[in-house]
């Protein structure tokens, strides 16, 4: 969240160039959440976390480079996702990730073999994504279920949705093709589709 | 002819403007036709909503506390010392 005293992109990568604390303190505020999912689609959340770590140690020398042909943002994706990709070329690991069917079993499972719903979707509702969101329930329950997709599709979902990112730049930091990355972000959609059905219908998250 | 078992597997591509005009257009007719395909999508596109505006959520404030201070070591060592006469 940008506060009114928060610098635009350009100042703030002065700032980090100039070595400033506060400069810092914000840039971690802003994109640490960004690093960690990117992180987080190739290795364990404790590795992630000290990937990140090191990543932003790196950037304080590195900032000097940054030429801002690209924005801050997915510059320090980049960064995370080559470091990444080195650790597990050097333990020789390689990213497990499911691209196979495209609809969710939970979801596949309502439709009668000639290709109609058999049980349709329950919900009706005509709140807006921001009245939904004023629901603290539902907000926790959100945050349970992102945090128990795998891995995989919560960053993909997570740089696309939250962070904005353009597809091809999703792509590029995650080295995932076009095809792979819409599997991704479908399968992880129809969890939280299917999650917020049972929420409002029941209750329970 | 587009099922509905069809659609459902491209929703996200047709809420992310990804199909060719030709499946946008079958999407959309097959849409005119069906209130449960409607619902189903207007359900997928609140439900990526729901995701914009969320990663702060997701961030692990404890982790990045410790992110924030071990930046904020690294810089503290990068500083050259200042002292009288210099």
């Amino acid at each position: 969240m940008r506060t009114p005293t928060a610098l635009d992109e350009q100042s703030l990568v002065d700032g980090l160039k100039r070595g400033d604390q506060s400069a810092y303190e914000q840039a971690v505020s802003e994109h640490t959440a960004g690093m960690l999912s990117v992180a987080r689609f190739y290795v364990d959340p404790s590795t992630a976390e000290e990937i990140v770590q090191d990543c932003w140690v790196t950037v304080i020398d590195a900032i000097q480079r940054f030429e801002s042909r690209s924005s801050l943002k997915t510059w320090l994706h980049r960064i995370v996702a080559n470091r990444c990709k080195n650790r597990l070329r050097t333990s020789n690991r390689e990213i497990t990730t499911d691209f196979g069917e495209v609809l969710e079993p939970e979801l596949d499972s309502r439709f009668k073999p000639s290709g109609r719903w058999s049980t349709p979707p329950k919900l009706r509702f005509e709140e807006t994504a921001d009245a939904l969101m004023e629901n603290g329930a539902l907000s926790d329950c959100l945050d349970k279920h992102l945090g128990a997709l795998p891995e995989t599709q919560r960053s993909a979902l997570i740089l696309y949705e939250a962070h904005q990112h353009k597809s091809e730049d999703v792509c590029n930091i995650l080295d995932v093709s076009a095809s792979n990355l819409r599997v991704l972000l479908h399968r992880a959609r129809q969890k939280i589709f299917l999650m917020v059905e049972t929420f409002q219908e029941t209750g329970e998250c | 002819m587009l099922m509905c078992r069809d659609l459902a597997g491209i929703a996200s591509d047709y809420i992310d403007g990804e199909l060719s005009f030709g499946q946008s257009v079958s999407v959309k007719m097959h849409l005119m036709m069906c209130k449960d395909c409607r619902s189903f999508i207007g359900n997928l596109r609140m439900s990526t909503r729901l995701m914009q505006g969320h990663s702060s959520a997701q961030a692990d404030d404890e982790v990045i506390d410790r992110i924030r201070q071990r930046v904020s070591s690294a810089l503290q060592e990068r500083q050259p010392p200042s002292g009288p006469g210099q």
